[in-house]
């Protein structure tokens, strides 16, 4: 009888942790989600706030010109809202040697509820990236960091990559003079405002 | 002051500022930068990278008139010249190798990584 008790207990805990952690399935105890090659965690999480506006970016955490584009996108941008119509995710590549516990540091420049942090160790996403949305220069195509994305509130992930944003924006010196603007987080922030003044209002925007 | 002190002085500007432009070109290139500076340090550190190109020209300016001073028309009084130019005349072109590696390092790195 004691030792059902006992069961029933842990039983219960069990059931109380899972639940405090639904929130990010899948996510460590920091928060960070670990990503596959699939990068199914991702996708599912894009498709989920379908209807929403999305950025992505992708970033080396101990990069500190992508340090710097995240601190500008914070204070250009997510600083300024909570508005649950605007969901961030950030995927963060090991591209000059970090390591997933360089991460949380890093994730500590976005000031915002929605925004999500996802550790690809392989580094494929970028260059999976990188042939989605055709990140070329003359020649070849270039490794997709340091990428700042935006998607509208129709887009979806279908395939095996991430669909084609409405808006690309870089920070990559193989990118200078092509098609893809460089990084103005001022020129970013006043498109998505430009967008979430077009959708739908909800309760929990600010 | 000497010219020994002056072409001493015109060197080291070069290379500091030399070194300040390859630090910079380097910083997104090697994972030092947030392991010495944490991540606010390396912000503010990647804030600064627009000076590369001024802090280049102004090695390049030093190196400028370290030469000038190095091979300007020596003052000779009674048959004889001083300082000997010889020795100085080696530091600056020393000094114009080491900002030239210093700045090749700070626009490849730059090129290399992105």
């Amino acid at each position: 009888m004691r030792n059902s008790i006992v069961l029933a207990g842990l039983l219960a805990m069990l059931t109380l942790f899972e639940f405090a952690n639904a929130g990010t399935p899948g996510a460590t105890s920091d928060g960070v989600v670990p990503l596959d090659d699939q990068f199914s965690r991702l996708r599912d999480d894009f498709n989920r706030s379908k209807g929403t506006l999305r950025l992505l970016f992708v970033v080396d955490p101990i990069c500190p010109g992508c340090l710097r584009g995240m601190d500008d996108m914070n204070r250009d941008l997510l600083a300024r809202t909570k508005d649950a119509r605007l969901q961030t995710f950030v995927v963060h590549v090991p591209v000059i040697g970090a390591q997933a516990k360089d991460v949380l540091p890093a994730a500590k420049l976005l000031e915002n509820p929605n925004v999500r942090h996802y550790w690809n160790a392989s580094g494929e996403f970028g260059r999976s990236l990188s042939k989605a949305v055709q990140l070329k220069n003359d020649k070849d195509f270039v490794y997709a960091w340091d990428v700042w994305l935006l998607y509208g509130p129709d887009a979806e992930w279908t395939g095996a990559s991430p669909p084609r944003p409405e808006l690309l924006m870089h920070q990559l010196w193989k990118l200078e003079g092509t098609k893809f603007p460089k990084l103005d987080s001022k020129v970013f922030a006043r498109e998505v405002q430009m967008d979430l003044s077009k959708l739908p209002a909800t309760a929990t925007q600010e | 002051m000497t010219e020994k002190l002056k072409v001493a002085g015109v060197a080291g500007g070069a290379v500091g500022l030399g070194g300040f432009a390859a630090a910079l070109g380097l910083c997104c290139a090697v994972p030092w930068t947030v392991a010495l500076l944490g991540v606010t340090g390396a912000v503010a550190f990647a804030r600064l990278s627009f000076l590369i190109p001024y802090a280049l020209i102004g090695a390049a300016a030093f190196l400028g008139l370290g030469f000038w001073l190095a091979y300007r028309e020596p003052v000779c009084q009674e048959g004889t010249c001083t300082p000997a130019r010889g020795p100085l005349r080696l530091v600056i072109w020393l000094t114009a190798a080491i900002v030239v590696g210093l700045a090749i390092t700070a626009v490849l790195f730059r090129v290399t990584i992105s």
